[in-house]
């Protein structure tokens, strides 16, 4: 299991790959709180709580923590390796962009 | 198998005329800060560059090999991010020791400043970049990531947290460099007249500063500025032939764990651990016979966890050699990045290069030798670990360096 995906299994070194559906749960491993954002699309949303998960599945992923107060970094700080689950959020009518929240 | 160790020594380093942030208004150019080094640096040895066997540059060899009308027997354009420099010195170690050269250049130019300011976009040193491109440093892009600070931020937080440091731990490796600063008058924060953010500082300074990634503030955060430097590398039988003291390549060792951070599996543990265990066991010694510490300070945070994968001190403990001042100007401790460092004397986007710059003046016999003008020296140590550190803490060279006895 790897994400992001690619045409090789970096373990095993197998081409024979495929899609599956994960959990879409995990943990909080790491945040930051990017005050002002420069990726592309992501101008106008700073600040914004960015966080790596670690997967039920066992590998990771990065994205953005929906639903915490920037302002209040220390209390996200007490929630890592807390329960997190995956929401996703319409971006256009192909794209759908991958968030994560913490379970409450 | 043989071991290199001493196989080869530096016998000079020198920068451009001009660092920093003031060259945006001149139209300074890569080639321009690379030769200005080169040019230097031969003067000092007592060199002609028609000499030069082996040229290394990160991803620039063509270029500067061609402005000199030097024919390379050897070809290196190892691009790795900032650490390049380091993994240069170990090339031309492994390239000398095994005869195929004699006379090796490593040089860098860098006008990161100027791009930024004219370009509107930095030249990044891997840890930044396009994460559009192809081959990007980092997959997180459309999630939201963007650039160097936010990547190393997630490692601080991982830090705090794993190992219960704290910011003022961090905080206080920015002022031992902002302290060493104000001893070099070419360093960019050298005074509050050279900056309003320049040396001395506190550690209430740094926690004031404005928040740019939780949990890193401003001055945990290296400067972006325009800056060349080039290193001579001559075989052993070669050493003492030139004008300047030799200092010898006791140890060298690279690695790397990942170039993507998503793939690094402990953000507080760089491949360090294995680039200096390679260093340390080429040169049979370890860190505790260290008297000099050159690491990568792009971050604070880069600094608190490089020491601490080179075994300078434990595991979640690198506030050890920082507290109280230990690790500047005359503090108790081993002395760490006596030129002011990325934070506070200049960062290019690639800064490794300085490393070796500064390493080599410290242990260069001949205070006399006037590298870059800065008279004489701030430490008496024998011995240096170099560690560069690139990409997102990603590719790491460490050399153990030792002064000609």
């Amino acid at each position: 299991m790897h994400w992001y995906p690619r045409i090789l299994c970096p373990f095993c070194y197998s081409r024979s790959i495929s899609w599956f559906e994960a959990s879409g749960e995990g943990t909080l491993y790491s945040f930051a709180v990017q005050q002002r954002a420069f990726a592309p699309g992501w101008k106008e949303e700073g600040p914004y709580v960015t966080c790596f998960i670690d997967l039920n599945e066992g590998d990771r992923m990065f994205g953005v923590l929906l639903d915490v107060d920037v302002s209040k970094p220390e209390d996200i700080f007490a929630k890592i390796g807390s329960k997190v689950s995956i929401e996703f959020v319409k971006a256009n009518d192909e794209v759908h962009v991958p968030y994560w929240k913490l379970a409450s | 198998m043989t071991n290199p160790s001493m196989a080869a020594a530096i016998v000079g380093a020198a920068e451009s005329d001009e660092i920093g942030f003031a060259l945006s208004e001149k139209g300074t150019t890569n080639t321009m800060l690379h030769i200005e080094a080169i040019s230097n640096v031969c003067k000092q040895v007592g060199i002609s560059p028609s000499e030069i066997e082996g040229v290394f540059s990160a991803g620039f060899t063509p270029q500067i090999a061609e402005y000199l009308h030097i024919r390379p027997k050897y070809i290196d354009g190892t691009a790795v991010g900032g650490s390049s420099f380091e993994l240069h010195v170990h090339h031309a170690l492994a390239a000398i020791a095994a005869g195929v050269i004699d006379v090796a250049l490593v040089s860098h130019g860098e006008s990161g400043r100027s791009a930024r300011k004219n370009q509107g976009r930095g030249t990044g040193g891997g840890g930044g970049g396009d994460p559009w491109a192809p081959g990007a440093a980092f997959s997180g892009g459309p999630y939201g990531g963007w650039g160097a600070p936010f990547n190393y931020a997630h490692a601080m937080t991982r830090h705090l947290h794993q190992w219960g440091s704290t910011k003022e731990d961090f905080a206080q490796i920015a002022v031992s460099a902002r302290d060493w600063a104000t001893l070099n008058p070419r360093a960019v924060m050298h005074s509050k007249e050279t900056d309003p953010n320049g040396g001395p500082i506190t550690v209430q300074d740094v926690l004031d500063s404005r928040l740019i990634s939780w949990p890193l503030n401003l001055l945990d955060v290296c400067l972006v500025t325009d800056h060349g430097g080039a290193v001579l590398i001559v075989s052993a039988e070669k050493a003492h032939s030139f004008k300047t003291s030799p200092v010898w390549i006791a140890g060298a060792g690279e690695s790397m764990g990942h170039w993507d951070m998503l793939e690094m599996d402990d953000l507080t543990l760089t491949s360090a651990v294995n680039s200096g265990k390679t260093a340390y066991q080429m040169a049979g010694m370890g860190p505790g016979e260290m008297e000099l510490g050159m690491i990568y300070d792009s971050f604070t945070v880069t600094v608190g966890i490089t020491v601490e994968a080179l075994g300078l001190a434990p595991r979640g403990g690198f506030m050890e050699l920082f507290e109280g001042g230990k690790s500047g100007p005359g503090g108790s401790g081993m002395p760490i990045n006596t030129n002011g460092g990325g934070l506070s004397f200049s960062h290019s986007g690639m800064y490794g290069m300085m490393l070796l710059v500064e390493a080599y003046r410290q242990l260069s016999g001949t205070a006399e030798d006037g590298v870059n003008g800065i008279a004489g020296k701030q430490t008496s140590a024998q011995t240096a670990i170099v560690n560069g550190t690139g990409g997102s803490l990603s590719t790491t060279g460490t050399l153990v360096l030792v002064a000609d006895q």
